[in-house]
């Protein structure tokens, strides 16, 4: 095994991040492999040799993020909490809302047009003699032109 | 490795219990996870800041930060989510910082590089004992790796993420982040041979 593969196996190895198949590459490799054990020991040596610093924040730092989440809490918890599942709900009824009313406006304009229809038969006889009439007017002063018009 | 696994995954729980106990009220919930992860996330933030000024500033801003989305957590590790916002908020003060700062530059009046500044912050007398020294050697070559390979070097080692988590921080693969490791481990075996053979030989 290439030696940046099997450090790559060690890491994560050490990591715990191993597959199970990945993880009996390795068995088998570390047990023919002088180097591989070798690679093994350092990072392990590596890693014992590293401590955590015994430096802390100054203990007002930890106050002073108490006393900013205490001021700072309220608003962020109210709004996220309180104003998003509300404006959800506005988003949805407004969409919903705009549907009826979509639909409403077809419904209407059907209605307009059924009453329309019966108000046209109303309608029908004084406008057809007002029609006759213009049109012999028309006729009487144009003749001819009207066919023109009529093509 | 399973026995890890159960410790980490038991270890969320008791965070979520905690988090849970915060939001119903429980300041003093929260007061026991700062205290429970401070140690880890603080040292991390110091190895990257510019002392321990700006390093309390990003401590308390990551904490600050963390709380107002407290609400987004859902069961993952709390730790490698306080270590994504402070590597953001370290990314963001290193974009603003101007001019970029070599670490060769003489900073202060007395003409002291900033690296050594830097390394007298850590090095404190107490600190010198011959069971560190070892450590701090680590440390001290550490500090020459790129800003990439330090990260992950110490996220992994120090903070004992998984390579999963220390790729979801950098935005990058795992492979990358792997790759990254490697390069670390690699200089750092050049630079630190003596002690190598020395730890070995001593059986450690």
């Amino acid at each position: 095994m290439k030696t940046k593969k099997l450090e790559k196996l060690l890491l994560l190895e050490q990591s715990g991040e191993l597959s199970p198949r990945q993880l009996n590459r390795l068995g088998r490799e570390l047990a023919v492999s002088g180097k591989a054990r070798r690679l093994r020991t350092e990072l392990n040596v590596l890693s014992r040799s590293i401590h955590t610093p015994d430096i802390e924040p100054s203990p007002w730092a930890v106050a002073r993020i108490a006393s900013r989440v205490r001021t700072e809490k309220a608003p962020v918890f109210t709004l996220s909490r309180v104003l998003k599942p509300a404006l959800v709900l506005a988003a949805g009824l407004t969409v919903i809302a705009g549907i009826f009313d979509f639909h409403g406006m077809q419904t209407s304009s059907t209605s307009t047009a059924v009453v329309a229809a019966a108000e046209v038969d109303v309608w029908n006889d004084p406008v057809e003699k007002d029609l006759s009439k213009l049109e012999n007017l028309i006729k009487a002063i144009s003749g001819d032109r009207l066919d023109i018009m009529e093509m | 490795m399973k026995t890890a696994d159960r410790e980490k995954k038991r270890m969320d729980q008791e965070d979520a219990q905690l988090l849970a106990a915060y939001l119903a009220g429980d300041n003093e919930a929260l007061g026991g996870l700062v205290e429970k992860y401070k140690r880890p996330l603080f040292g991390f933030i110091l190895r990257f800041s510019e002392g321990r000024g700006e390093a309390d500033e990003i401590f308390q801003e990551v904490w600050v930060r963390a709380i107002k989305n407290m609400n987004r957590y859902r069961h993952k590790s709390l730790l490698s989510w306080l270590f994504r916002i402070a590597h953001n908020l370290m990314i963001d003060r290193a974009r603003r910082r101007k001019p970029v700062v070599s670490l060769d530059t003489p900073e202060s009046e007395d003409g002291i590089p900033l690296a050594d500044q830097l390394a007298a912050v850590r090095l404190g007398p107490d600190e010198e004992t011959s069971g560190r020294e070892i450590g701090l050697r680590i440390e001290a070559a550490a500090a020459q790796l790129p800003i990439e390979q330090r990260e992950v070097f110490w996220l992994r080692m120090q903070a004992d993420l998984s390579f999963k988590e220390i790729a979801k921080i950098q935005k990058c693969s795992i492979n990358t982040a792997l790759a990254r490791m490697q390069y670390a481990v690699s200089k750092l075996r050049k630079e630190l041979a003596g002690e190598y053979r020395e730890l070995q030989e001593a059986g450690l």
